[in-house]
């Protein structure tokens, strides 16, 4: 058995309440679904004094149409209810498709969107027990590490490479999302292809006294978005290489690629590779720019020719749909 | 003044349609709770981290990893275990149908199974092989293999629906 450390708990009810409360114990974590925390808080990476629950903020649970003719989701919308939402499904399927790729039905049902954006980079090397870890001495990532702790991923350097596995954020880059965080100072939103940085340790630019309320859509672009995941089984798995495309027959595709390092990366140059070879231009220009690391356990040199693969079959994909 | 969190709660919530009140710590999973609070040891401890799907139960008809569910999300809430998932006595279909196909060996996953299984039927009644293999594939089973666990799927399926198999 795995126990929890212990932790006390807050339950509030409305958005204003919860802003307050991370404001007033800053070392408190949010909790949602709890799929990704209680596991890693099980494996001892984190041991917050308090956890504020999300669950009963029934604000956070809302889907409507914005002003603009998008949607904004709720933060505390279920993986499964967005899989399910028919305007999701009319307006943004790759959002929907990515959903319902996510570990498993049941985890679909608990799991949030808001969750899945905050979700933390994962790396083979770190999510792992106390006891598995302290028997390599722990890495730059591990809260707990002694001093002299090294990266096993790249031992020589100083920033950690722990990849970005959350499968909707591809698509929602995408789609031009936006998320809104809320805090005590106010509201502001960020762009879904602004929120994360280049370290696995500190991957996401948000406040820690914000609370993400929700995504918000504006109206879908011309062409299709696909998304596709790379991953060991059709089921449970995070993934090994996340690939999402658009294809918009004026501004041509756009492709990002995911989980090869702390954030999900539009790819460069793929207009000019467009224009000089199409797709497997497109393909050569993504295998050339995108090199995946021992994050996984999958060996990064596979993971790298798949990376021309993926790119190949989500843009023909998404140039099919048009 | 700022809310002070709690270390304790009272939950009160039903299990398997009985009433029930307790005092608990707040890192209390849904899962100790039910086990060791409660003494219902029908949901199984596997993997303790969201890998295996031995421990779902259903709270307010939903399927959930009571090992990585906080008993606190039990507030006020409705929670089926597989103890609760026979009537009066006789085996539901779903569990009559895993015993007629024998699709346990060791048996620690089929709680797990029959549950994510019951979320289903309840929520669509007639499901399709894609719909069953979806929910299968939420669970596992290091013993019988996926192929009689199918089967019996399928059977509970077909009988519910008045088909004979
Ligand atoms: C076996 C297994 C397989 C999985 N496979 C995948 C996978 O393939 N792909 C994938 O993307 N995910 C996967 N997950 C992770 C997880 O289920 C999803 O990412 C889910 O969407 C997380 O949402 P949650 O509500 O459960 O988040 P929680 O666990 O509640 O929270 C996750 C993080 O986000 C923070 N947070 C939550 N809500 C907010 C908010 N509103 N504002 C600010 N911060 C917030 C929390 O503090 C925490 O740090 C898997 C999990 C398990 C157990
Ligand atoms: S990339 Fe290196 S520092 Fe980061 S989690 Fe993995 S081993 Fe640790
Ligand atoms: S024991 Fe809960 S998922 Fe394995
Ligand atoms: S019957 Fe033994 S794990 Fe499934």
């Amino acid at each position: 058995m795995l126990p929890l450390p212990t932790f006390s708990v807050l339950s509030p009810r409305a958005v204003s309440d919860a802003a307050q409360m991370l404001t007033d114990h800053p070392q408190a974590r949010l909790i949602a679904g709890g799929t990704d925390l209680l596991p890693s808080m099980k494996y001892g990476l984190f041991t917050p004094p308090t956890l504020i629950r999300l669950g009963g903020v029934s604000a956070l649970q809302e889907i409507s149409v914005t002003e603009a003719g998008g949607l904004r989701i709720g933060a505390g919308v279920t993986l499964r209810a967005v899989g399910r939402d028919v305007r999701v499904l009319s307006l943004y399927p790759a959002l929907a498709a990515a959903t319902r790729t996510i570990a498993t039905s049941t985890i679909q049902a608990m799991g949030t969107l808001g969750g899945n954006l905050m979700l933390d980079t994962r790396c083979a090397w770190y999510n792992q027990s106390t006891f598995w870890r302290g028997a390599l001495g722990g890495c730059l990532k591990c809260h707990s590490a002694p001093e002299g702790a090294i990266c096993h991923v790249a031992p020589k350097g100083k920033g950690c490479y722990a990849a970005h596995s959350a499968d909707t954020a591809p698509g929602l880059l995408l789609y031009d999302a936006e998320v809104e965080l809320v805090s005590t100072r106010g509201a502001r939103r960020v762009a879904v292809a602004a929120l994360y940085g280049d370290d696995g340790r500190d991957w996401i630019r948000r406040a820690p006294d914000e609370l993400l309320t929700a995504v918000i859509l504006p109206p879908p672009p011309a062409g299709r978005v696909v998304h596709r995941k790379l991953r060991a089984r059709g089921s449970i798995d995070y993934p090994l290489l996340l690939t999402a495309a658009a294809f918009d027959p004026d501004r041509g595709p756009r492709v990002v690629v995911s989980s090869v390092g702390p954030r999900p990366v539009e790819l460069g140059g793929v207009a000019e590779a467009w224009e000089a070879g199409g797709v497997e231009a497109v393909a050569e220009a993504a295998y050339k720019q995108v090199s995946p690391l021992s994050t996984h356990v999958w060996p990064a040199p596979w993971r790298k020719k798949m990376v021309r693969v993926e790119v190949r079959r989500a843009l023909e994909a998404a140039i099919s749909g048009v | 003044m700022p809310t002070e969190p709690d270390d304790d709660l009272v939950l009160t919530l039903r299990v398997n349609g009985d009433r029930r009140r307790l005092l608990i710590p707040a890192n209390r999973t849904l899962l100790n709770l039910l086990r060791q609070d409660l003494g219902l040891t029908g949901s199984k401890h596997g993997c303790d981290v969201g890998d295996c799907g031995a421990c779902t139960v259903l709270v307010n008809g939903a399927p959930r990893l009571s090992c990585i569910t906080l008993a606190a999300e039990a507030q006020d809430a409705e929670l089926l275990t597989v103890e609760g998932v026979a009537v009066g006595g006789a085996l539901h279909p779903i569990q009559a149908a895993f015993h007629e196909q024998v699709a346990a060996q060791c048996g620690y996953c089929t709680p797990g199974f029959v549950m994510a299984l019951k979320a289903l039927f309840d929520e669509r009644p007639d499901p399709t092989d894609a719909e069953l293999n979806e929910v299968l594939g939420a669970n596992i089973c290091r013993c019988t293999g996926y192929t009689k666990i199918l089967a019996a799927a399928r059977q509970a399926r077909e009988r519910m629906n008045g088909r004979s198999t």
